[in-house]
């Protein structure tokens, strides 16, 4: 495990799972498992949180190439599913992210036939999205940019389509604020779902995310994302 | 605290107050450093000129700060500027400098007049090396307008100082910083000559400006940086819908002094008085600025909504 940049075991599986992620990403291919290459299976505990942390970003290779994902990442993530469900207490980003990665399961893996889904799990609350002041709106929807993936509905990203001059707002501010994750995570959902004004700059502006906080691969995670999502909604 | 428009109104008397209290800051220093150029010295006091005029003039501050605007304008063009005749030495001096000019205009404006520096200004602006000048794009803006107010034909047309500025070129808003802010700042006061004329403001910019303010004042608030915050809520009150932003309005309220003095940054400065005026002078005169003009939208959008039924 690469902890060269981690502050805990956990944060360096987190580390080593989204530079796999990329890496995939960047390579267009997906031959080799995430969670293989990261070192990590079923039975490891630090690496199961990371997924965890990951969510199904840990399948955004898959989801954005459309190629099924690998068993050994399904299998990973299928475990982080049961073994990290939200308490009943979860902040509403957690309870979303849950959700998100049950419903990416299901669509990318549905189990076979006899063997037993994850169970299912009501699409949370929005509303309190709906209503957040841009600054916390932007905060938020950023810890879920998983969701930001193409053909997802939800109605995380139904409020973020309904506020992309909220959001292009909050991307400024956490440019200006130098978050790099936050604005990597802003900038992937004006990527997935478009109506930023044009002197926003996104395109520009994901160049200079990437090349001032893309020692964090989180951050090249998103940006990757929001490219690979841009072109697709360019053809 | 009071809240909404009568804390606006609050910031604005409060800073008047404390600008006619310490007028006698605005001087004109006996024996200034010999680098600093000898018409510097006269900046605050253009700058006074120029505010201090918007804020008479928009009555809806109350007759009292108007008042106040009026004693402060005469104490500074009697007493100061020897009714003009230090900026006709100042020009004497340095003849192709255009800050007599920029300070004299707005105290023509309000009919305080000094005919031999009209002259000079006449003759100043009939020379290629007045137009060549080479200042700031914003800065040229600046020399453009004024030469309007003053009734000459600008050297260079304000259409064309205008597409030289960062302003007009409507660049990505994330990549302003403190330079940056003033520079868009200062090119809205001069299309809009100070807030007099919010018309000024082309669509296209106020359109910019109503999508990416808001981030600024935002983020400008929480690094409680008051004198550019105040630049930019004088900014949302020159918008065709200003937000008078309660959240910024409310961290500047809460930045000023008890006596009505602004902070440029953070907290008061520390030093004798002389030294805190210098300081804080702009800031508070901008809070006076700032306040002025937002009750004046407020209350022109007020007067011009319908009457309830």
């Amino acid at each position: 495990m690469d902890q060269k940049h981690a502050s805990s075991p956990l944060a360096g599986a987190v580390h080593d799972l989204a530079t796999e992620v990329v890496l995939a990403l960047r390579s267009g291919d997906h031959l080799a498992t995430v969670c293989g290459a990261a070192g990590i299976d079923e039975e490891n505990r630090t690496g199961i949180a990371a997924v965890r942390v990951i969510g199904a970003d840990l399948l955004l290779p898959s989801v954005l190439y459309g190629r099924h994902p690998h068993p050994g990442d399904v299998a990973v993530l299928d475990r982080a599913v049961r073994e990290f469900p939200p308490k009943p207490d979860a902040p509403a980003a957690t309870a979303w992210s849950h959700w998100h990665m049950i419903s990416t399961l299901q669509r990318m893996a549905p189990p076979a036939p006899g063997a037993t889904a994850p169970g299912t799990y009501a699409e949370p609350d929005a509303a309190w999205l709906e209503e957040a002041p841009w600054q916390a709106f932007t905060h938020q929807l950023s810890v879920l940019a998983p969701l930001a993936v193409p053909a997802a509905p939800s109605a995380v990203q139904r409020a973020a389509a309904n506020r992309a001059v909220d959001l292009s707002r909050g991307f400024v501010r956490a440019v200006r604020r130098r978050d790099w994750l936050q604005a990597a995570g802003a900038g992937r959902w004006l990527a997935a779902t478009g109506g930023e004004p044009a002197t926003l700059g996104l395109d520009r502006g994901l160049d200079f995310v990437e090349l001032m906080g893309g020692h964090d691969p989180r951050v090249t995670l998103h940006v990757r994302a929001a490219r690979l999502m841009a072109e697709a909604r360019a053809r | 605290m009071s809240s909404g428009i009568q804390q606006i109104h609050d910031v604005g008397a409060k800073a008047l107050g404390w600008l006619y209290e310490h007028r006698e800051g605005f001087r004109l220093e006996a024996d200034p450093s010999p680098d600093a150029g000898m018409l510097d010295r006269f900046k605050p006091l253009g700058e006074l000129a120029l505010i201090g005029k918007v804020i008479f003039r928009e009555g809806v501050a109350g007759s009292q700060q108007s008042s106040l605007a009026h004693k402060l304008l005469d104490h500074a063009w009697h007493e100061l500027l020897d009714s003009g005749a230090r900026l006709l030495e100042g020009q004497r001096r340095e003849p192709l400098s255009p800050v007599p000019l920029e300070v004299y205009v707005p105290f023509r404006e309000l009919g305080y007049r000094q005919p031999d520096l009209e002259s000079a200004i006449r003759l100043n602006h009939r020379l290629a090396s007045w137009a060549a000048l080479e200042v700031l794009p914003v800065r040229r803006l600046g020399l453009s307008a004024i030469e309007r107010r003053f009734g000459v034909e600008p050297s260079v047309p304000e259409t064309a100082a205008l597409a030289h500025t960062w302003l007009a070129r409507r660049p990505e808003p994330w990549t302003v910083e403190g330079h940056i802010g003033y520079d868009i700042t200062h090119t809205v006061f001069h299309l809009t000559d100070w807030g007099e004329k919010p018309a000024g403001l082309p669509a296209d910019i106020a359109e910019y400006l109503a999508l990416w303010l808001p981030v600024w004042l935002d983020d400008w608030l929480d690094l409680k940086r008051w004198d550019l915050l105040g630049e930019l809520l004088v900014v949302d009150a020159c918008l065709p819908e200003p937000t008078l932003d309660p959240a910024a309005w409310a961290g500047f309220a809460q930045a000023q002094e008890p006596d009505g003095a602004m902070p440029v940054v953070g907290g008061m400065p520390e030093g004798n008085e002389e030294s805190v005026f210098d300081l804080v002078y702009h800031p508070t005169l901008v809070a006076a600025f700032a306040s002025a003009l937002a009750m004046s939208r407020a209350l022109s959008d007020l007067s011009a909504s319908p009457a309830p039924a």
